[in-house]
């Protein structure tokens, strides 16, 4: 039986250094270019021809887009609309890369966490520049909020600095652990396939049901990925 | 576990970064407003579709308000005239059930008249027969001598009476 693991190994494909760093292409890079061509090909497929009464192929994109809008709108709030691009990109780029890790022989980029936490520091850097663009010098007000004595203010303020830390750390272990099991899972389960002859049929079809659930934990995944990032929006963008 | 290799984060966050980024300036430039261009002109065209029917509501409201106020005028001169006519109705059958009373009453009273003066010409018609028949019965009895104009004075005498 192969080691459930190997499925998780970076491997270069073009070796690339700038400044001494290595940022070798991947096959992890490659899945992340698949999910922004995949996604972007489907979008520019199913809304070539436009009409006013939709195809099924242009409700696709068009509920999509209505689902984060909606989304946005009800933990934001109407001014969190103009960052709707972003977390729109977000949760298709994180549900493309997780539905997409699903195919055989794919590569889960979801399911590392220096992947989904470079995403999740991209997210926090931008509601840190939300948040100092909209409340200026105020904003360092998140670490110690209003009403709060200030004697509290040298147990207060680290709390809160590790709990805004904290969050693209749970963003991240959350969708990391999610992935890692799902996949795991799966390639236990193959293993026996093999191993049971005949009676291999059974793992097949258990591993028929479990596919079907994680391309279900896939969405959900990315659903609650961009839930907890519009919340962290809200968080940056309201008081707290 | 390949996920705690954390040298790979470099190349990681390079590639995601360049990735994510791509995908952000696309979808931003040309799918987000492609479709979001399309939802909301399918919204402003509900939207002008609902202000249209809300306003033939309101159209639709008013004329019925005219038709109904035209309906009840209507009923009312309707009921107005039906009770003037019957007004005049009784009116004329009073007036014609009096005339005619009045009508009644003078051919009575002339028809009573005339039996009057006929029971009179009458009863004068059988004065001469009685005084006769008197007589007569009087000359059978043996009253040889009664006379007739006794007897007319005892038949007028008993008339008077």
């Amino acid at each position: 039986m192969s080691n459930p693991m190997e499925q998780f190994v970076v491997k270069p494909i073009i070796p690339l250094q700038i400044g001494g760093v290595d940022v070798s292409f991947t096959n992890s890079a490659l899945f992340m270019v698949l999910a922004v061509a995949a996604s972007t090909l489907l979008f520019a497929f199913c809304l070539r021809k436009r009409s006013l009464v939709p195809s099924i192929a242009q409700s696709v994109p068009e509920t999509i887009y209505e689902f984060v809008h909606s989304l946005l709108k009800e933990n934001v709030g109407v001014e969190g609309l103009k960052y709707f691009p972003f977390i729109f990109t977000m949760f298709l780029f994180v549900a493309f890369g997780n539905v997409l890790g699903l195919f055989p022989y794919a590569f889960t980029f979801t399911s590392h966490l220096t992947a989904v936490g470079s995403l999740s520091l991209i997210a926090l850097l931008f509601n840190v520049c939300i948040g100092i663009k909209k409340k200026k010098i105020g904003w360092l007000r998140t670490f110690l909020p209003k009403g709060i004595p200030v004697a509290l203010a040298p147990l207060i303020v680290p709390i809160e600095m590790i709990s805004f830390l904290s969050k693209p750390f749970s963003l991240t272990v959350r969708l990391v652990a999610n992935m890692t099991v799902g996949h795991i899972m799966l390639k236990i389960i193959a293993g026996f396939v093999a191993a049971l002859g005949v009676l291999g049929i059974i793992p097949i079809l258990f591993n028929c049901c479990i596919v079907c659930f994680e391309i279900f934990i896939a969405l959900l995944q990315a659903f609650i990925y961009t839930v907890l990032s519009c919340i962290y929006l809200g968080d940056a963008l309201h008081e707290h | 576990m390949p996920q705690l290799d954390f040298s790979i984060f470099p190349s990681q966050f390079f590639w995601l970064a360049i990735s994510f980024f791509t995908m952000l300036f696309i979808f931003s430039r040309f799918i987000i407003p492609k479709t979001g261009e399309m939802i909301n002109l399918r919204k402003a065209k509900i939207d002008e579709y609902l202000e249209k029917a809300a306003a033939l509501k309101v159209k639709v409201e008013k004329t019925l308000d005219k038709y109904n106020q035209a309906l009840k005028k209507a009923t009312d001169e309707a009921n107005a005239s039906l009770a003037e006519t019957k007004e005049e109705m009784d009116a004329m059958i009073e007036r014609r059930q009096a005339e005619l009373a009045a009508d009644l009453k003078k051919q009575i009273a002339e028809s009573e008249a005339k039996i009057g003066a006929g029971k009179e010409k009458a009863l004068k018609q059988l004065e001469p027969l009685a005084a006769e028949l008197a007589q007569e019965v009087l000359h059978k009895l043996g009253f040889k001598d009664v006379k007739t104009a006794d007897i007319a004075q005892v038949l007028q005498q008993t008339k008077e009476d």
